[in-house]
């Protein structure tokens, strides 16, 4: 029960994190010029998909801390640099970052949502047996 | 495992993260984002319909013109008074640019110069409404009675300006090449722009500039409609 509960905080941290820095951003007043506009957009994909995989290796219990500040960073720099060099030469990189990105953030919620439905069918198997 | 650290760490990476979706956010509201393919049809469509709304308001004006005639005509037959208020009529419209003219004059041509230098192509520079302005002014100065830049006849209110990629005249769009048309003294008109450090000269450094000579031009009548809104005779 306990550890349930700490799990349901460990989902809803991060989403409270995000919450308060969209609060934030739009109560500052930063912006990106426009044309960089598509580079932040592959650079929020990679850092929305890092935050998904951070997520979920705290609720598998093997977050680490150095591999998910490098990745955030990392992977989100990556993607706009190398959308950017993409748009330099005319090869459509930026695809592959969306692809890339977009399937591994659909892993990392599939792998979530399974842990959770794992937790509530534990949860109501042992209430049968409690209940007997 | 260092739990609570690690929470921080997270939460705080995920503020960053919401900060970069907000600045996102923020930028693809101001400028509209990228135009979806949808978006374009509708705008497509949009064009579509308004052109054929200029197409009937223009069918409009000219049923409109037709009456006026008629009225004209049917005063004409009302006697000689009315022949000669007729005939002032005629003037008045003639210098108000409202019919179409024809007659002696020249036509210049006004393009930008292509260049091509190894292996890459452009332009030395556009055509600007200044350019324009110029020649039209130089045009007015040397007598001209009636101009018309790309069949848009240059009246009294006629704007010439910059917008983005056109230059506007009579709230319509155009773009090079233009094509001048001057009714006048053929010889006059075209000496006036061809002197020595004229505006023949000075825009031909950078732009192609064609005069010819013709002996039969028509310039079409402003197509517009011209009304005084705050405007009142003097008494």
């Amino acid at each position: 029960m306990q550890k349930a509960y700490r799990q349901v905080i460990d989902m809803w941290l991060p989403l409270l994190g995000i919450l308060i820095g969209i609060i934030l951003g739009m109560v500052l007043p930063i912006s990106i010029p426009t044309a960089y506009s598509s580079y932040m957009s592959i650079a929020v994909l990679a850092a929305l998909d890092s935050v998904f995989g951070g997520i979920r290796a705290s609720l598998e219990k093997n977050f680490q801390a150095d591999v998910f500040i490098s990745g955030f960073f990392g992977n989100a720099i990556l993607a706009a640099g190398l959308a950017y060099i993409g748009d330099r030469l005319d090869v459509p990189i930026y695809l592959c970052a969306i692809f890339v990105f977009g399937y591994r953030l659909f892993n990392n919620f599939a792998q979530i949502r399974r842990h959770f439905l794992g937790i509530l069918r534990k949860k109501s198997y042992t209430n049968k047996y409690s209940d007997k | 495992m260092k739990k609570l650290g690690d929470r921080i760490l997270l939460m705080l990476v995920c503020i960053i993260l919401g900060l970069m979706l907000a600045a996102q956010f923020k930028n693809v509201q101001n400028v509209g984002g990228s135009v979806s393919l949808q978006r374009a049809q509708e705008l497509t469509a949009q064009i579509q319909k308004l052109n054929q709304e200029i197409e009937s308001q223009q069918k409009l004006i000219q049923e409109l013109e037709d009456r006026v005639k008629e009225y004209e005509s049917a005063a004409q037959d009302a006697g000689k008074l009315n022949e000669a208020m007729y005939k002032d009529l005629e003037r008045a419209r003639n210098l108000a640019g409202l019919t179409d003219l024809e007659g002696a004059g020249i036509v210049v041509t006004v393009n930008h110069i292509s260049y091509q230098e190894s292996g890459e192509s452009g332009i030395i520079r556009n055509v600007y409404h200044e350019d324009l302005l110029m020649l039209v002014n130089e045009l007015n100065a040397a007598g001209a009675e009636a101009i018309a830049i790309n069949d848009e006849r240059i009246i009294s209110t006629t704007e010439i300006r910059d917008a983005g990629d056109y230059i506007v005249i009579n709230t319509n769009r155009h773009s090079a090449p233009f094509e001048i048309k001057a009714l006048g003294n053929p010889d006059t008109l075209e000496a006036s722009l061809m002197l020595l450090g004229g505006v023949a000269d000075t825009l031909g450094e950078d732009l192609e500039i064609k005069i010819r000579k013709e002996n039969s031009i028509k310039i079409p009548k402003y197509n517009g409609v011209l009304q005084f809104e705050y405007a009142v005779p003097v008494q």
